[in-house]
């Protein structure tokens, strides 16, 4: 792939010491039907900084990263995005975060520039047209512009999605498994992004098994399992122990009611 | 450009998008129309075949037939952003709720209204009545029928997307509250066939604008909460 | 304590009224004993009302609050709501059934908007009933409860110009009762009627919410209870 500059356009970010945190988590806890799968995390990411979210199935990097976009509403606790309440501005952090999800949320019956033309409307991006062609070309697909998504496979279409991250202007980026599906192409696609957003100061979260390749690009890691934080290390993340003392003051809450 | 230019002109994108993929892919629209057909024909055959009897019907006829294929087309309006968890990622954007809910209204709306002409048409055919001497206040009920049954069909289309037993929950929340508007189209078109002769036409038009005007505004102010989880 | 004296004073009320209602007032002139279920009818359709009204706001609280008690409050409100309509539509039928000939009239605005009331929060109840995660449930019948809510007013209106369009001649007119006209005996029983059955109604509603309190609260607890299993299954870090 020719080695040009991909154009991400986040807000302007200040230098990172001057930033408050990107994210900030206090007992941030999700249930699924009664069952915990997030039950209790504490973590402070700062910002600019590349963190790797590490774990196996079921432990919870689905969920952390769904209650950050604000897919989901947490069931206890609280966190801030850039300052700014998850639950009670959720409105103004969809305008700082963007999201790769395993469900890539095309449209199969759209082409692909039809979807980012899509996409480019609903994030409010300047200059549409200019902007989705660029965004086409940056992630490989240029060629394929007319191409229905339903003829897509499963690395074109991932890489379509992380094109439509590009029209936004997002200074978290939360990516679910990225490499997933992804030839060497599509893989050399996404460090590309990762060293575009670290220039400009993105905080990026990645959430992933394989992680060997990523290294160069990781500032700090996360280890998660059963839903709650098992390990922390490296830079520019840091996390603490669910508290005792909140879990019975919930219990005194709940009881005296 | 200011909000509501804004807020329009993105509620127009999605009804676009909508319009764009109905018309590519899944022919729906075709079958739900095919669908009130037969509903019309069925109720030729229970209800026939004094000619006299069936003309005196058409009006609740063409209503129940537009109000069921309804039900299956705010359902597939729906239906539609379940593309790879398109909806989640459209409830991501940061776009105002209520134009998610304009924007898919607006979609349900094309299609009642087509839905009604056709159907208006068929009734005329197949039911003798004699729809062009009244074709205007026709039009009128059908389109402002078309709002409510998009409006009220479009909310509990989003209540149920998701909701287990799915097929006959949309139909048991939509139809009761529907029923005012049934019976004011009703009212209307009968008033309009026979050329309005006790004046009652404007009286249940404007029933008909009520009830757009407050289902509007309370699906667009609810809406909203049907998408965060 | 104080539940249970209402309750005592409600079922009083209630049997006291019912004693007059049946015994002690006079029959109507042209209706003859068949008005009497008026009372019940009447009373029991303004607390249908009440309810759905306690539902739709209760809702909106939680919509507003995120505090479950006020879903408790709106499921109570349902339950007892389709209890009071369901009575209400039987005691409507059996007044017609001798006055008009015929159970069911569909001109009457007040019958068949009550009969919709029923469709409305039966399937609000439906609905509530297939969904499990509590926030969810609270928020979808929030709205749903809204939606109905707003749909009332406009059944009510749009039947009773149906009705009047048409201009049937009742000879039986629920209005009579109500009918401020009427004579002082009718209103007072009708006015003590109602009394009677809105304490039963807060008695019906104060416990249920109870029930329905109680039951967050332990689902609440469970879910407590698994969080901090889940974080007490962990090595410490």
């Amino acid at each position: 792939m020719p080695q040009t500059t991909i154009y991400v356009s986040p807000r302007s970010l200040g230098a990172h010491d001057t930033r408050p945190p990107a994210v900030v988590t206090a007992d941030l806890a999700r249930l699924f039907a009664g069952t915990p799968a997030l039950a209790g995390v504490s973590l402070r990411v700062e910002a600019g900084r590349t963190i790797a979210l590490l774990g196996d199935n079921g432990a919870g990097k689905t969920t952390l990263l769904r209650l950050l976009a604000t897919a989901i509403r947490p069931t206890y606790g609280t966190a801030q995005v850039d300052g700014l309440d998850l639950d009670r501005q959720a409105d103004l952090v969809r305008e700082r975060v963007a999201y790769l999800s395993h469900a890539t949320g095309l449209y199969d019956d759209l082409s692909a520039r039809e979807n980012l033309a899509f996409a480019a409307h609903m994030l409010g991006t300047p200059d549409r047209a200019t902007r989705v062609e660029r965004a086409l070309g940056d992630v490989g697909l240029a060629d394929r512009a007319e191409t229905r998504v339903r003829d897509f496979s499963a690395g074109m279409r991932k890489r379509l999605a992380l094109g439509r991250i590009l029209l936004g202007q997002a200074s978290l980026v939360l990516l679910d498994e990225p490499l997933a599906a992804l030839d060497e192409d599509g893989m050399v696609l996404v460090e590309q992004l990762l060293a575009a957003w670290r220039e400009v100061g993105v905080t990026v979260l990645i959430a992933s098994h394989a992680t060997e390749r990523l290294e160069p690009y990781v500032d700090g890691r996360v280890l998660l399992e059963r839903g709650l934080v098992a390990e922390v290390s490296g830079t520019g993340v840091s996390s603490t122990l669910p508290t005792p003392a909140s879990a019975s003051e919930r219990r005194q809450a709940v009881a005296t009611r | 450009m200011s909000t509501l230019r804004r807020e329009a002109g993105l509620a127009l994108a999605i009804a676009r998008k909508d319009a764009l993929a109905e018309l590519r892919g899944r022919h729906a629209t075709v079958s739900t129309l095919f669908f009130a057909a037969v509903v019309l024909l069925l109720f030729g055959f229970a209800l026939g075949p004094d000619s006299a009897r069936l003309a005196a019907a058409a009006p609740g006829f063409l209503w129940l037939a537009v109000v069921f294929a309804g039900i299956l087309a705010v359902n597939r309006l729906h239906l539609l952003e379940t593309d790879d968890g398109a909806l989640e990622q459209l409830a991501l954007y940061p776009v105002a709720r209520r134009v998610i809910y304009a924007g898919k209204a607006i979609g349900g709306f094309a299609v009642m209204l087509v839905l009604g002409v056709v159907v208006l048409g068929a009734v005329g055919v197949l039911f003798s009545v004699d729809i062009a001497a009244a074709w205007l206040p026709l039009l009128v009920t059908v389109v402002l029928g078309a709002v409510g049954i998009a409006a009220v069909g479009t909310f509990y289309a989003g209540v149920t997307v998701r909701l287990r037993a799915r097929e006959v929950m949309l139909p048991l929340l939509m139809l009761p509250v529907l029923a005012p508007l049934l019976l004011g189209a009703v009212r209307a078109t009968v008033a309009a066939l026979a050329g309005d002769p006790f004046g009652e036409l404007g009286a249940w038009l404007q029933l008909l604008v009520a009830f757009d005007m407050i289902m509007v505004v309370a699906g667009a102010a609810t809406y909203g909460f049907l998408l965060e989880d | 304590m104080k539940t249970r004296i209402l309750g005592f004073v409600a079922l009083t009320a209630v049997a006291a009224m019912t004693v007059i209602g049946l015994f002690v007032v006079p029959a109507d002139l042209n209706q003859g004993d068949a008005q009497r279920i008026m009372y019940p009818h009447v009373a029991s359709a303004w607390l249908a009302y009440l309810s759905f009204g306690v539902t739709a706001a209760s809702g909106i609280l939680w919509l507003w609050k995120r505090d479950l008690r006020f879903d408790a409050v709106a499921l109570a409100g349902a339950e007892i709501g389709v209890m009071f309509t369901a009575f209400a539509i039987w005691g409507g039928m059996m007044w017609g059934r001798p006055i008009w000939g015929v159970f069911w009239q569909w001109e009457d605005p007040r019958l068949t908007t009550t009969a919709l009331l029923l469709a409305l929060y039966v399937g609000y109840l439906l609905l509530r009933h297939l969904t499990d995660d509590p926030e969810r449930r609270a928020t979808r019948a929030a709205i749903v409860g809204v939606v109905a809510a707003v749909d009332i007013p406009i059944v009510h209106f749009s039947v009773e110009w149906w009705r009047g369009l048409h201009q049937t001649a009742t000879i039986g007119s629920p209005d009579r009762v109500l009918n401020p006209a009427a004579p002082m005996v009718f209103v007072g029983t009708l006015l003590g009627m109602l009394g009677a059955f809105t304490l039963a109604w807060g008695y019906l509603m104060i416990r249920r919410y109870q029930l329905a309190r109680a039951d967050v609260q332990r689902e609440e607890a469970a879910r407590l209870d698994r969080l901090m299993s889940a974080r007490t299954a962990q090595p410490a870090r």
